[in-house]
């Protein structure tokens, strides 16, 4: 992870140099935007320089080049909109940052609960446990709502209890994302000279709130799900 | 997957399903979930305050079918044990009972939880007061 490339150095604000190779030895997004390893980024910084490079990486300018050349930028646009894309979104920027930090953040996908299901192999999430009751009150609740379909009766005063559940829970995502944000000024404070366990207590933070929002994310994809069908 | 009959039994058949007065000091609550799945499963327990006897179990699940018997076959257990010998209940044995396969181990896990929440909430109600108030003033 130290390796430096001449082409693509570069120093932090306070004249650390930053890391900028991924793991598997490619330029990482940040690099990419010659931007440090930081979170609290400068959108608009990050969008100038998408355009500039995507003006760059234009098709158009590599018409009389060889195949070879038209291929490389075709990779680069390829990776540029990739690496812009994950950079602009909050969460996923958070998660990719992680990432490179040597954290594995599992989702707790519909997809990934079918393979643990399956595999039998414990996925690294960990039930929020403030969330239980809320949980479990909700399966509660869909369990009723069930009921109800199948004798074909409904229950409006039901019906209007999850759809508070549902707002709640999303104000408590809300919630997470803010919190979220406190800890990029904390991570963006730390510099490549600080010492690992101050890094690895902000991104050990970072990782329990986005696993729990994720969480929360599946309940609110469960509680429209049983109110829809 | 096939369940094994027993898994099967105990899920059409669940035992003790329901709940106990969760704000009686004879009742532990136990509220678990599983990271690997989701699934969440309440057991409560209802102990006699002279013998330390749990004399009622009651259990819901929310889950797979494993995790039902499991936590079925965890309250028919307890129940008649004191809960010090309750507490010796392990996850492996819920494995063998109901043969449950390697993919199948968690769900067991999570009804030895459930035991040990219930108890732990338990035990705590027990605790006279004044070692409580001892205990928070350290
Ligand atoms: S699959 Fe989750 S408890 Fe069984």
């Amino acid at each position: 992870m130290s390796i430096q490339t001449s082409n693509s150095s570069g120093t932090t604000a306070n004249g650390a140099p930053f890391r900028h190779l991924n793991g598997d030895g490619v330029r990482d997004y940040f690099a990419f935007f010659r931007l440090p390893r930081k979170l609290d980024l400068d959108l608009a910084q990050l969008e100038r320089e998408f355009h500039q490079q995507s003006r760059k990486l234009h098709p158009d300018l590599f018409t009389q080049s060889s195949a070879e050349q038209q291929e490389w930028s075709m990779e680069q646009s390829s990776r540029l909109n990739d690496a812009y894309r994950t950079l602009r979104d909050p969460i996923r920027r958070t998660q990719y940052l992680l990432r490179l930090e040597g954290l594995e953040l599992e989702e707790q996908s519909e997809t990934a609960t079918e393979q643990v299901r399956a595999s039998g192999q414990a996925k690294k999430q960990i039930v929020p446990e403030d969330l239980l009751e809320e949980v479990f009150e909700l399966n509660m609740q869909w369990e009723e709502l069930r009921m109800n379909k199948k004798t074909g009766d409904s229950d409006p005063a039901l019906v209007r209890e999850l759809e508070g559940q549902k707002v709640s829970l999303e104000q408590k995502q809300e919630a997470l994302l803010e919190e979220l944000k406190s800890y990029w000024v904390e991570w963006d404070a730390l510099g490549d000279t600080s010492p690992l366990e101050a890094r690895n207590r902000v991104t050990a933070k970072m990782a329990d709130l986005l696993n729990r929002r994720s969480y929360i994310r599946n309940l609110v994809r469960d509680v429209n799900a049983a109110l829809e069908n | 997957m096939s369940y094994s009959d027993k898994v099967l039994d105990h899920y059409s058949n669940p035992r003790n399903v329901g709940s106990l007065d969760k704000s009686s000091s004879e009742v532990g609550t136990g509220l678990v979930g599983a990271p690997e799945c989701g699934d969440v499963m309440k057991l409560q327990i209802k102990v006699n305050p002279q013998t330390n006897v749990i004399e009622d179990a009651k259990f819901k699940t929310f889950g797979c079918g494993s995790a039902i018997a499991s936590s079925s076959l965890a309250t028919e257990w307890v129940k008649g044990k004191t809960v010090d010998e309750a507490l010796q209940i392990k996850n492996t044995e819920i494995v063998k009972e109901l043969s449950l396969p390697p993919v199948k181990i968690h769900c067991s896990v999570l009804a030895e939880d459930a035991i040990r929440a219930a108890i732990h909430d338990w035990k705590k109600k027990q605790a006279p007061v004044d070692e409580l108030a001892r205990a928070e003033a350290r």
